[in-house]
């Protein structure tokens, strides 16, 4: 067994983006140690490795700094043995990359400026937001997981679905993903957050929770569940 | 016959001046790829049948149309065609610490880069002459990332190159908008210019800069 550089994750166990990376280390089987970074007050050791995002998640492999959550995901698939994260087809792994952008641009964004706005500006991005997660939910085409049988670059992509999304329909008391309409995703999340290798890395519905009660983020939420209340 | 077959397997749909669609053109030529280029002109509003048949979600260029099938997202289309056509000179490399660090900066120049230029062309003013230094601030970055090395792909031309060197023919479009001394401000990334310029795909690709200015000037209607 040869002996491989130490691994560690600079993260922030409330952030989605941060479950990306430990989800891919989980899954590959990479031990790492996780260094919980106070988002508030932040340390040397991140910032001198993402100068320039100054973000979370940054993984230290050795003397190696990677920075971006799927840029992880691909290092981390590359660079340690173990089950492939990314499908083997180029064509799937186009798929696949074209759909975790998609995400990040048409579904967290406008629903990020749904807590931002009000009234009609608002209505509209929630309108965006679930006409985009009804596109991303039709690729799951009856499968397991966005990846097929076993969870994959994707479902790691879109994980902040599987659970995030249940904290703010928690702490609004209005679904997003509304029984009726998003049935398959809401199978997908449980399946999810079913998995060994993700439960390990996964934080608790009441964790998050209290992170973003202590910010000033709760009232900006509520104003986002009673533009929905009216919608609905 | 056979030949003929292959130049249709691959449809590029672009217009010249699309530094995105670009890099999808670069990647094939490198990888001698022959491909049909079917121009979406970006000056009429509503975008054709083909745009909105093969990229439905974002009705946006670059496509790749491989063997009837889309692939869309410039970097995409790019590591696709790295991907599909492996035989020939990779333009991602081997190593997966710099596979990643190509990537990070790819990333860098889309989130950054493009971003400043826009609110450049498009702002006046104080915020024009403040998104100008945010540029070349991003530019200077690139330049430390490239040291001195040939390419950002090291001694070959690579994924970061192509991802990058369409933004260059804008560089006339920043002195002339802008009055910007490219040449003083940016020494190393001209050098580098001028380095892929020598290539017959980038000579070929990338347009002049008195064209590239004279469209945007039609776009962000300036002047």
């Amino acid at each position: 067994m040869s002996s491989s550089p130490p691994v560690k994750l600079i993260g922030h166990f409330a952030s989605p983006f941060v479950h990306r990376a430990a989800a891919a280390l989980r899954l590959k089987g990479v031990p790492y140690e996780f260094i919980q970074e106070d988002l508030e007050n932040k340390s040397e050791l991140m910032l001198a490795n993402n100068p320039i995002h100054k973000k979370v998640p940054v993984l230290l492999h050795g003397d190696r700094a990677v920075c971006e959550s799927l840029v992880i995901v691909e290092y981390v698939d590359e660079a340690f043995d173990g089950p492939p994260l990314l499908p083997a087809d180029p064509y799937d792994r186009a798929m696949a990359r074209f759909w975790a952008h998609f995400m990040d641009t048409k579904c967290r964004t406008p629903l990020v400026l749904s807590f931002l706005t009000e009234g009609e500006q608002q209505e509209g991005f929630l309108k965006e937001t679930k006409e985009n997660l009804a596109l991303l939910e039709a690729q799951l085409d009856g499968k397991r997981f966005f990846g097929g049988d076993s969870v994959g670059y994707l479902d790691i992509a879109l994980s902040g679905m599987s659970r995030w999304m249940a904290v703010f329909e928690e702490m609004t008391g209005v679904s997003l993903l509304a029984d009726d309409d998003f049935a398959a995703l809401r199978r997908w999340a449980k399946e999810y957050t079913s998995n060994e290798a993700v439960m390990q890395c996964l934080p608790g519905i009441e964790q998050i929770k209290g992170h973003f009660s202590a910010t000033a983020k709760k009232d900006k939420v509520k104003a986002v569940a009673t533009a929905m209340q009216q919608q609905q | 016959m056979a030949a003929a077959a292959a130049a249709v397997e691959v449809t590029v749909v672009d217009f010249w001046c699309n530094e995105f669609g670009m890099r999808a053109r670069l990647a094939l030529r490198e990888k001698r790829v022959p491909f049909e280029f079917v121009e979406e002109d970006l000056r009429v509003r509503e975008r054709s049948d083909l745009v909105r048949r093969m990229n439905p979600v974002h009705r946006a260029i670059p496509i790749l149309i491989h063997a009837g099938r889309p692939v869309c997202g410039s970097l995409n289309i790019v590591e696709y065609v790295d991907e599909v056509w492996s035989k020939t000179p990779r333009l991602l490399p081997a190593d997966p610490l710099e596979r990643a660090n190509a990537r990070f900066w790819a990333d860098f120049v889309d989130q950054k880069v493009y971003d400043a230029q826009a609110r450049f062309f498009t702002n006046r003013g104080e915020e024009k002459a403040a998104a100008m230094a945010e540029l070349l601030g991003h530019l200077r970055r690139l330049e430390a990332v490239l040291r001195d090395r040939p390419f950002f792909g090291g001694d070959e031309f690579g994924f970061l190159d192509v991802a990058l060197v369409p933004f260059s023919s804008m560089f006339y479009g920043y002195e002339r908008h802008g009055g910007v001394d490219m040449e003083a401000e940016c020494p190393v990334l001209l050098r580098w210019v001028r380095r892929c310029g020598e290539r017959v795909s980038v000579r070929d690709v990338l347009p002049s800069g008195q064209d590239m200015y004279a469209i945007h000037k039609e776009f962000y209607q300036t002047e």
